[in-house]
């Protein structure tokens, strides 16, 4: 029967190609809209790692001082860490892994004074990083936890700069000059391109969600060069004399991570930071007494507002005009129908009950969903593509995953049904014996 | 005029005009929110940044990959001007730690008084040397502009946490009016800025009408305050003007001139004030064009949704329309009917367009911050479909009008 029904869908779509074609367009441009402003949402709300988001901690104190304090009131400098606190969380934090992070720019230095300059910009952290990210490698491997006791001058980097600095081939155990320094290539990252950039959203080089980390050296090596953060540094007091003074200041510029070894352990970890708090106000510090926070990698992309206020408002938006394209071909279908009583007169007077007769213009309804979805998905696909010009930030996130690729028929098809209904519910309402009385 | 029976018939078959003023709200509810989003944003994006003539102006920036000495340092930048200054087409240079809107800068907090225990606000801090207000061309509205004695000589490698506060600053006239909402004049007050007890005051020697912060944010953007530094920063700014058009040639040769005044290797790049604006605004005209596409499609949809009612109810009613054609209803007098008809239709669905639109606002100031919609954009809507639905029933209503009374003598 539903094929029959499909076919006499068909035919009546066929009959009057001019509404039809004004009802799947109609469709097709609010579900375009919606798909192609929820799409962007989607991807910049992804979870990176979602196997490993609920074990993945991020630890923040507040260091300000305490005539500032606003309890509540979010501030700039509450996003990283200082020097001095990471050492300790590195030293003895909780959970199977540790790690921190800053940014770092610099360039290599060209062998001959006129060469070219290759700009580098990435991170200093530790070794354990690439284990917990979980990093691909595509030659070498990450450096050893003795690299990081002794500062050694290693260096992982991406794939792009591997060969922008030493051509297409394997460059472990190749050197560059960087820093003032000779570094060694222990390893090159695979494809590995997070999205958003989770685990060093305060960069300088890009952003969210766009550019990428290009080389990553240890932490105590940087330290020991005394490169300053790339990325964002925020003083809440003043900062020592020199870099020295500055490494045991109140500034925070690192970003520290933990990895639990199951999200049980977050109560543990939590309890392990309210004492290390504890312990340094007995010290003196942390004398605004906020609370300690720790965000799992969800709650941490939340908390830095990696997706902006404009893309909720545009989504917000879109699902309006949705609705109002809903409303829209609601009107047409109910032309359409109303134009058909005799012909549902006559089915029902040759025993089709009122069910069939929903059931039938109900799948007629379908058919124009599923046209329009279709329509829809190469309206939305254009879109995208139109949006993905706009900006880089918007070139990483306006793409099209199989998710949004269901989600676009799964609205069409609701869609086209929900504009269905009523008009369908009247066609059943027609009386028979008036119909074919009038005939 | 004829209202009741219009009402009446509206009455009666109801289904199809409140389906055409459910479109008229919710078009009216999205269209003025999004109006009103294209406006803040276009404003936002437009607003002007205190360099005059921004497409003559443009920076380059110069690190030396190794590190050099304060006196090596301070050196090395008296070279790179005169390297600059010699570069043909270059009108005048200035060195800065930043550039407006250029997203990469510093920011610090200030207070009117020592024992004040919030900061008043945190304004972009542009380090600079003379040369850097002539170049950007920023109008002083009070007093002067920095010069050579003011200079504060700054060594970061030995500066310790009470030396970085020089003595005189030139502050945007945004922010004076900010800080000191009711004072006309502003030379002469003192900024503070430093740590818990040891606050160093900052004298306002001049007000500059606008110069727009690195950051340029939506709310605090020209809030800027000029300080007077010869830093030796393990990077140079140069901010640079090009005769009128000359800007990129101009970047080009500044930039291979410092990379010749150089001694070692250094990581040069250049960028115009314009690059700047147009990648600072880019999300937000990225939205302004998104939600203008939208309204676009929303008025056609809406547009094509009360012709089409209205093509319908006409053709349900040609019979009753050649009756009253043949009972002596003049053209007008069919055309105003269905005219009349669809403003009521209208004006129901602006009216409740005008509550879903302030429903619609609330959510999202609840769930995206967005501001509280002004009343006049809510009218700007009302006024845009009213025309609409007037345009859009026209052409069908007309058709209607023409409509024979032999009609009526026809069976059905």
């Amino acid at each position: 029967m539903f094929r029959y029904y499909l076919l006499l869908g068909a035919r009546s779509l066929r009959r009057n190609p001019a509404l039809t074609a004004l009802m799947v367009l109609t469709l097709a441009i609010g579900v375009a809209a919606s798909v192609a402003t929820l799409t962007i949402l989607h991807v910049m709300s992804g979870n990176p790692i979602p196997h490993k988001s609920d074990r993945l901690l991020v630890p923040l104190l507040d260091v300000a001082p305490k005539r500032n304090y606003v309890p509540g009131l979010r501030e700039p400098y509450s996003q990283q860490s200082t020097y001095p606190d990471t050492v300790n969380y590195l030293r003895s934090g909780p959970g199977v892994r540790r790690t921190a992070i800053y940014d770092i720019g610099g360039a290599v230095e060209p062998a001959k004074r006129d060469d070219p300059v290759i700009q580098l910009g990435g991170v200093a952290t530790t070794s354990d990083y690439f284990a917990m990210f979980e990093v691909p490698f595509r030659y070498g491997s990450a450096w050893t936890p003795a690299h990081d006791e002794r500062a050694a001058r290693v260096a992982v980097l991406s794939p792009s700069k591997s060969e922008a600095i030493f051509g297409d081939v394997d460059p472990v155990g190749k050197t560059f000059r960087s820093w003032g320094e000779t570094f060694t290539v222990v390893g090159v990252v695979g494809d590995w391109k997070p999205t958003p950039r989770y685990t060093n959203l305060t960069n300088g080089s890009g952003g969210y969600f766009n550019g990428e980390d290009q080389v990553f050296i240890p932490f105590k090596t940087a330290v020991s060069l005394e490169l300053r953060s790339n990325g964002n540094t925020t003083c809440s007091r003043d900062s020592g004399v020199g870099y020295k003074g500055f490494l045991e200041s109140d500034c925070v510029w690192i970003q520290a991570w933990f990895e639990l070894a199951s999200p049980a352990d977050r109560p543990a970890a939590q309890a392990w930071l309210d004492h290390y708090a504890a312990e340094q106000r007995r010290g003196g510090r942390l004398e605004r007494n906020a609370p300690n926070r720790l965000f799992n990698v969800t709650e941490w992309l939340e908390y830095m507002e990696v997706v902006r206020a404009d893309n909720k408002i545009a989504v917000w938006l879109a699902f309006g005009f949705l609705a109002l394209c809903i409303v829209n071909t609601m009107g047409l279908l109910l032309a359409k129908f109303s134009t058909r009583a005799a012909e549902v007169g006559v089915r029902r007077a040759l025993g089709a009950g009122q069910g069939a007769i929903f059931r039938q213009f109900l799948t007629e309804t379908a058919v124009v969903g599923i046209a329009g979805g279709v329509i829809g998905l190469l309206l939305a696909m254009v879109s995208l593509w139109l949006i993905r010009k706009q900006s880089q930030d918007l070139s990483v996130v306006a793409q099209m995953d199989w998710p949004m690729l269901a989600a676009t028929f799964a609205i069409a098809v609701g869609a086209a049904l929900v504009a269905g209904l009523l008009p369908t519910w009247r066609a059943c309402q027609v009386s028979p014996a008036l119909q074919l009385k009038s005939q | 005029m004829e209202i009741r029976p219009i009402l009446s018939t509206l009455l009666r078959s109801r289904t199809g005009p409140l389906l055409v003023a459910l479109q008229v709200a919710i078009s009216l509810a999205i269209l003025a929110n999004a109006l009103f989003v294209v406006q803040q944003r276009i404003a936002v994006s437009q607003r002007p940044s205190g360099v005059v003539n921004e497409r003559d102006v443009g920076y380059v920036f110069v690190r030396p990959l190794a590190q050099m000495s304060h006196v090596e340092t301070l050196a090395q930048q008296q070279r790179e001007r005169e390297a600059l200054k010699a570069v043909p087409g270059v009108l005048s240079v200035g060195w800065t730690s930043q550039m407006p809107m250029s997203r990469s800068g510093s920011s610090s907090s200030i207070r009117l008084s020592p024992e004040q225990a919030r900061e008043s606000a945190t304004p972009a801090f542009y380090s600079v040397q003379p040369g850097f207000a002539a170049t950007l061309g920023l109008r002083f509205v009070e007093g002067r502009d920095l010069n050579e004695a003011d200079l504060l000589e700054y060594d970061p490698r030995t500066a310790g946490p009470d030396d970085g506060t020089p003595g005189v600053v030139v502050i945007t006239l945004p922010l004076a009016k900010f800080l000191f909402p009711d004072a006309t004049t502003y030379v002469g007050r003192n900024l503070w800025q430093g740590s818990e007890g040891r606050m160093k005051p900052m004298r306002i020697v001049g007000v500059v009408e606008n110069l727009m912060s690195q950051g340029a944010g939506s709310l605090t953007g020209p809030y800027s305050v000029i300080l007077p530094f010869r830093a030796s920063l393990s990077f140079s700014r140069w901010a640079v003007r090009a005769e009128p058009g000359k800007l990129e040639q101009v970047l080009k040769d500044a930039e291979e001139a410092i990379r010749k005044a150089a001694p070692a290797p250094v990581r040069t790049f250049k960028r115009s004030v314009a690059e700047d604006r147009e990648s600072r605004y880019r999300n937000e005209r990225a939205m302004a064009w998104m939600l203008v596409s939208i309204s676009a499609l929303l008025l056609l949809v809406t547009l094509s949704g009360i012709v089409g009612m209205t093509m319908l109810r006409v053709a349900q009613r040609r019979k009753q329309i050649g009756v009253r054609r043949a009972l002596g209803a003049r053209w007008r007098d069919i055309l105003r009917y269905f005219m009349v008809e669809n403003f009521i239709i209208t004006t129901g669905g602006i009216v409740a367009g005008l509550m879903l639109a302030v429903g619609l606002n609330r959510l999202l100031m609840a769930y995206t911050g967005m501001p509280r919609l002004p009343i006049e954009y809510m009218a700007y809507g009302a006024a845009a479909l009213w025309v609409l639905g007037i345009a859009a029933v026209y052409g069908p209503a007309s058709k209607a009008a023409s409509i024979s009374p032999a009609i009526a003598t026809r069976t059905a």
